[in-house]
């Protein structure tokens, strides 16, 4: 674990610290029951042996020792209580900053990461955090504290018997630093290790149907048992090392105690120790060592901890500035208007700075009409709308809505103008109704319907079981890449906005569905501003407006009519199209 | 893979089933077993013989008669030794058992699984069903090391302590039993079932909290959009707030667990104290052996103390086995004949009244396909989507189970094996799957001892090069998972160089040039035509751009079946007919 991870860790459990003493408190105060337990033992049984008292006049004794035990139970609830609040509001806190900050760093962010690295570690990688501060953490200061609660009781009893104590106790920390420097190194390797032949299993059993395809079954088959004995062999030669460093443990705790037990008795022998001081020290001595077991087996969460720390770090290492975005709220500018007219003036944006999208771009839309960009791949026709959302800022010059300068109004009022039909709609963990209404909380039945007609979704709640209360997204019924188009033109329907932005809305669609999404677009399109990315050209009308965007800017704009005319950069598109 | 297993199998069915699988690792087991056994043996005896010692020694010291003070002190150095020793080799021993089950499991579980692909694991495609097989072989392989041996050596220990009572204070031995079974089992168990709830509420919530992060990253643009972020933090906090409550619940009946136990060993020793007195008084035990039992009744408890987790274990094992067990025994879909393969030297395709459908009650998807590939001819199938195109390449691999008849160069598709079928149909899928490999092991994945040449040639021709040569390590490059970022078109063209390095007579192809720019169709087109010499071919489109030259016929599939199958001359001829009447614009 580097020092910036583990300052990183130490970092985040500064809310939790009043929880976290607490907790480590209750520990200690189990620990000095214990001695006074184990001292009403000794007390007893010298008694008995010694001196020939009975049961009859030891029971206060007996209550004593019964009250301590339940005293121990008790305390020992109320530490697990305590450092558990500790982990899980750590785990409340980093969740919550996590959030916070994908929130800062947006979409434009959120969609170049892999789903699965991500989520993982967000919320496994979070969970993994909790044991360490409801664990590991806590049980570092009490085996620092119990020890010592301890040895202080020896001393008071036995001051020769601390000494043996005193000398081979803090002899298993360095010992185990020692040794345990290797062992968490080859421990660590290990983990990786099966990890990655879990990994390598559950890859094969992904590609299963490839393999088939490709006939390579049978060798994966091999080859799994090879990995497997393999690492089996590797495995065991670092684990005779990796154990080691509880050997030294169990050595040291082990040979303590019998050190302890031949000299107390060779000590009682000759008189020179009382046996109620000699059996108490015998009571103690294997609890002195416990704490540190117990630290071993805690160990592989502050590893867990540390990897996903790790994670989380670089995660939110993630400079937002490399992506120049607007977050909601930056400004307080509200924006009303039932009609938009756009205008672009000397636009440039890159999403690095040697690599631009678009440069000095200049473009005006006027209100209530429709605009359909087109050209090839990565010219920035998705860009341009990515700007209009507020996804991204431009580095250079001004977008313009009726006037007002895009980068000092507030997001959320000027968001609500929009309507947006992605390529791809993200469907989200909930009923179909859900995904409907985040576009128009307030929207009723009659316009849900409405909605639903108008994107021709209608055969689509048919087809569900339960309608539009059936359960879609990540672990409910999924939709094709149609009716997720189509689940996007309706919520852009129910947010019914002067400004529509389509980005490619029919490309995945076949015929028959793409010609019906385009009858709803038609009907939506009246009277709203509407600026429509398109790929297929030759479906396009005659009358249409189109703009070309090419290197940057728009270097042809015009009727689709007089472009198909003019030989121009739109003709040239228009060949390519049809020879695909 | 349902939650709820069909197999009625009791417990101990499914774990001797478990437990058969390993039966190779038995001797290693049992080794493993007894040093657990002999360390946990010496760590008690080591108390009790001390305890005993330094009593004994005392009554010397105090006038009593001299003792032989030799054997305990040697006893003592004896136990410290074993104790030391036994931990070690109890580790590396039931390790050695742990990993040698490992690498077996998953080869077993590997070759069931392998010929119930992809027909019978359908549902195994979903994430979620397959990061919970996932789950499920980890807690099979730790069956041992964290159910079987800390349960035995529990019982063991107990019958060793309760024996030891019975010859010295036989009195105790109920009560002890008692506790034991309290501590070890009942209140685990009582635990156990208060836990089941809030567990479920955990997973749950856990599964509610994957969603909701993957809906944060993928519906990032419409949460801003809509001014839904808010919102969606609101939710993602209060299941965070029910999965806390939930697991604090489940951390209070595990702090129960460990705190009972820690109870029964004090309530234990208190009851030794207690009975250990009144018989020393009585004269019916001597002081010595007093204080041996008081210092050996709680040092058995640390072999209970492990139980309640290896209880939870245990029912996490079960679950899992009968999970793992079920999937494993799901019949065979497209089982393989028992002679070997015809040989054949024609390569024509025949289908004839070819029905498939994904379930017993689901619609046909392909409803009597009648379908017709002479040797060498090249053959485009279109239609709508949904129109069966994917599923005819299903049944051509021979990977699911279908009726009506198919015959390869007049034999029947049921007489071939389907590795030796697959190495005359070479299919490249439309989603191929690429291996946490580099790219040149994902390339010879179907000819693995492709020299350097053919390699080279497969990917000029699957117009590879230029995406080659971009990789800052060319072949070398790691792909799958913890790999580069491949497109679909990239991958798309990996499966094209893979199948043509697999030299196959008849060759399948599912929209090779989905996700792919026009120019660069336009040169795959080109280069695949060359590749596809001497071959059967059927391409699986729906762009008809630059099929001309490319294919002979070309089939339309609407509905489950081919409606027709025209010289592509013809076709075109029709579809330019059509097109000069536009129906809009």
């Amino acid at each position: 674990m580097t020092a910036s991870t583990s300052s990183w860790l130490r970092e985040q459990a500064r809310p939790a610290h009043r929880l976290l003493a607490f907790g480590v408190t209750a520990g200690v105060a189990q620990a000095i029951l214990l001695c006074v337990g184990a001292w009403l033992v000794a007390h007893m049984l010298a008694q008995a042996v010694l001196t020939g008292r009975r049961l009859g006049e030891l029971w206060p004794g007996m209550v004593a020792l019964l009250v301590i035990a339940l005293a121990r139970f008790v305390l020992g609830l109320w530490q697990r209580r305590m450092t558990f609040e500790a982990g899980a509001q750590v785990g409340d806190n980093v969740r919550n900053a996590l959030e916070q900050w994908m929130r800062q760093l947006g979409p434009r962010w959120a969609v170049q990461q892999s789903s699965g690295d991500i989520v993982t570690r967000s919320v496994d990688g979070v969970q993994a955090l909790v044991p360490y501060y409801a664990g590991y953490l806590p049980q570092v200061a009490l085996t620092a504290l119990i020890p010592a609660v301890i040895l202080l009781a020896v001393v008071a009893a036995d001051p020769w018997s601390a000494l043996i104590l005193l000398f081979t106790a803090p002899l298993i920390p360095l010992f185990m630093v020692l040794v345990g420097g290797t062992a968490e190194r080859a421990s660590q390797r290990r983990w990786s290790r099966l990890r990655r032949m879990g990994a390598r299993f559950m890859d094969a059993l992904s590609g299963l149907t490839t393999l088939r395809l490709c006939r390579a079954t049978g060798r994966e088959e091999a080859l799994l048992a090879a990995s497997g004995e393999a690492y089996r062999r590797e495995t065991m030669a670092v684990l005779r090392i990796a154990f080691l460093s509880a050997l030294v443990l169990e050595f040291f705790a082990t040979v303590s105690i019998a050190v302890l037990a031949v000299l107390i008795g060779f000590r009682l022998m000759g008189g020179t120790l009382g046996f109620q001081q000699g059996l108490f020290v015998l009571l103690l001595a294997p609890e002195l060592f416990l704490p540190l077991r117990a630290l071993g087996t805690q160990r592989h969460r502050r590893m867990e901890a540390a990897a996903a720390a790790e994670d989380l770090i670089t995660l939110l290492a993630t400079p937002v500035a490399a992506v120049p975005s607007q977050p909601a709220g930056a400004h307080s500018n509200t924006f009303a208007a039932r009609q938009i007219v756009l205008t672009f003036e000397q636009v440039s944006f890159g999403y690095e700075p040697e690599r631009v999208v678009l440069q000095d771009l200049d473009l005006t839309v006027e209100a209530g009409t429709v605009l359909t960009l087109v050209g090839s791949t990565g010219n920035g026709k998705s860009t341009l709308l990515n700007l209009l959302m507020g996804f991204v800022s431009p580095q250079c010059g001004r977008i313009l809505a009726n006037g007002q300068d895009l980068a000092v109004l507030d997001m959320n009022s000027w968001r609500q103008h929009i309507g947006w039909v992605s390529q791809r709609a993200h469907v989200f963990h909930g009923s179909l109704r859900d995904n409907l209404l985040m576009a128009a909380p307030t929207a009723d039945d009659t316009r849900l319907e409405h909605a639903l007609r108008a994107s021709a979704l209608e055969p689509v709640v048919a087809r569900l079981p339960q309608g539009l209360d059936t359960l879609l997204g990540e672990h409910g019924q999924g939709l094709s890449g149609g009716e997720r188009q189509r689940l996007a033109l309706a919520r852009a329907w129910l947010r019914d906005a002067p400004l529509l932005l389509l980005d490619e809305p029919t490309q995945h669609l076949d015929t028959a569905t793409a010609a019906k999404v385009d009858v709803a677009i038609e009907a939506l399109a009246v009277g709203r501003t509407v600026i429509r990315v398109a790929h297929r050209l030759h479906a396009l009308a005659d009358g249409a407006r189109v703009a070309v965007l090419a290197d940057g800017r728009i270097v042809e704009a015009g009727r689709v009519a007089d472009l198909r005319a003019s030989r121009g950069a739109f003709a040239h598109l228009l060949a390519a199209d049809r020879a695909a | 893979m349902s939650d709820q297993p069909s197999h009625s199998d009791s417990s101990l069915v499914v774990l001797w089933r478990l437990f058969g699988l390993m039966r190779n690792q038995r001797g290693w087991m049992a080794l493993g077993l007894a040093m657990a056994m002999l360390s946990t043996l010496s760590g008690i005896g080591l108390m009790a013989i001390s305890g005993h010692f330094i009593t004994s020694m005392a009554l010397v010291g105090a006038g009593g008669v001299a003792i032989n003070y030799y054997t305990p002190a040697a006893l003592i150095r004896l136990f410290a030794i074993l104790r030391t020793g036994g931990r070690y080799a109890e580790r590396l021993l039931t390790h050695e058992a742990t990993l040698r089950m490992l690498a077996r499991l998953r080869v077993w579980l590997f070759g069931r699984l392998v010929p119930l692909a992809p027909a019978a694991l359908g549902e195994l495609r979903s994430a979620e069903l397959f990061s919970r097989l996932r789950a499920d072989v980890d807690a099979l392989e730790h069956a041992y090391l964290g159910v079987l041996i800390p349960l035995l050596v529990a019982l063991l220990t107990m019958l060793v302590v309760v024996a030891a009572t019975l010859v010295y204070l036989p009195v105790l031995s109920l009560p002890l039993l008692l506790f034991f079974l309290l501590g070890g089992a009942l209140l685990p168990g009582w635990m156990l079932r208060h836990g089941r709830a809030p567990g479920a509420i955990v997973v749950a919530c856990n599964e509610t909290m994957r969603a909701l992060a993957a809906d944060g990253l993928r519906g990032r643009a419409e949460l801003a959009l809509y001014g839904a972020e808010e919102a969606h933090a609101d939710k993602l906090a209060a299941v965070a707030a029910r999965l806390r409550q939930a697991q604090c619940q489940l951390d209070r009946l595990q702090a129960l667990g460990s705190g009972s136990v820690m109870l029964a060993a004090q309530l234990a020793a208190l009851c030794t104290l207690l009975w250990g007195l009144a018989a020393q008084g009585g004269g019916l035990l001597a002081g010595p052996d007093l204080v041996m039992l008081v210092l050996l009744v709680p040092a058995a408890f640390e072999a209970i103390a492990p139980l309640p987790e290896a209880w939870a274990q245990l029912g996490t094992t079960l679950v899992s086995a009968r999970r793992v067990f079920n999937l494993a025994d799901t019949p065979i879909p497209v089982p393989e004949p028992g002679q070997p393969s015809p040989r054949i030297d024609r390569y024509d395709l025949r289908l004839r009244g070819v029905r498939l459908r994904y379930g017993g009650q689901s619609p046909w998807v392909l409803d009597g396909v009648d379908l017709d590939i002479a040797q060498g001819r090249r053959v485009a199938l279109v239609g709508a989507s949904g129109a069966g195109k994917s599923s005819l390449v299903n049944v051509l691999s021979r990977l699911y189970p279908c009726e009506g008849s198919i015959t390869l160069g007049g034999t029947s598709f049921d007489a071939w094996r389907g590795d030796d079928l697959r190495a005359q149909i070479a299919v490249v899928e439309q989603r191929p799957y690429l291996f946490d490999a580099s790219l040149r092991d994902n390339l010879r994945l179907a000819h693995p001892e492709a020299s350097e040449a053919q390699l080279q040639k497969a990917i000029e021709q699957a117009q590879l090069s230029d995406y080659v040569a971009s990789l800052p390590q060319g072949l070398r490059t790691w792909v799958g998972e913890d790999g580069i970022r491949v497109s679909g078109g990239e991958a798309r063209r990996i499966a094209i160089a893979r199948a043509l390095l697999a030299d196959p007579p008849i060759l399948v192809l599912d929209e090779p040039t989905e996700g792919l720019d026009a120019a660069t169709v336009t040169q795959l087109y080109a280069a695949l035509d060359a590749a596809m010499k001497g071959r059967s071919v059927l391409l699986i489109t729906h762009r008809l751009g630059g099929l001309a030259n490319l294919v002979d016929d070309v089939a339309t599939m609407q509905q489950g079946h081919i409606v027709e199958c025209v010289p592509i001359a013809d076709y075109l001829d029709r579809l330019t007919l059509r097109e000069s009447y536009p129906t809009r614009g």
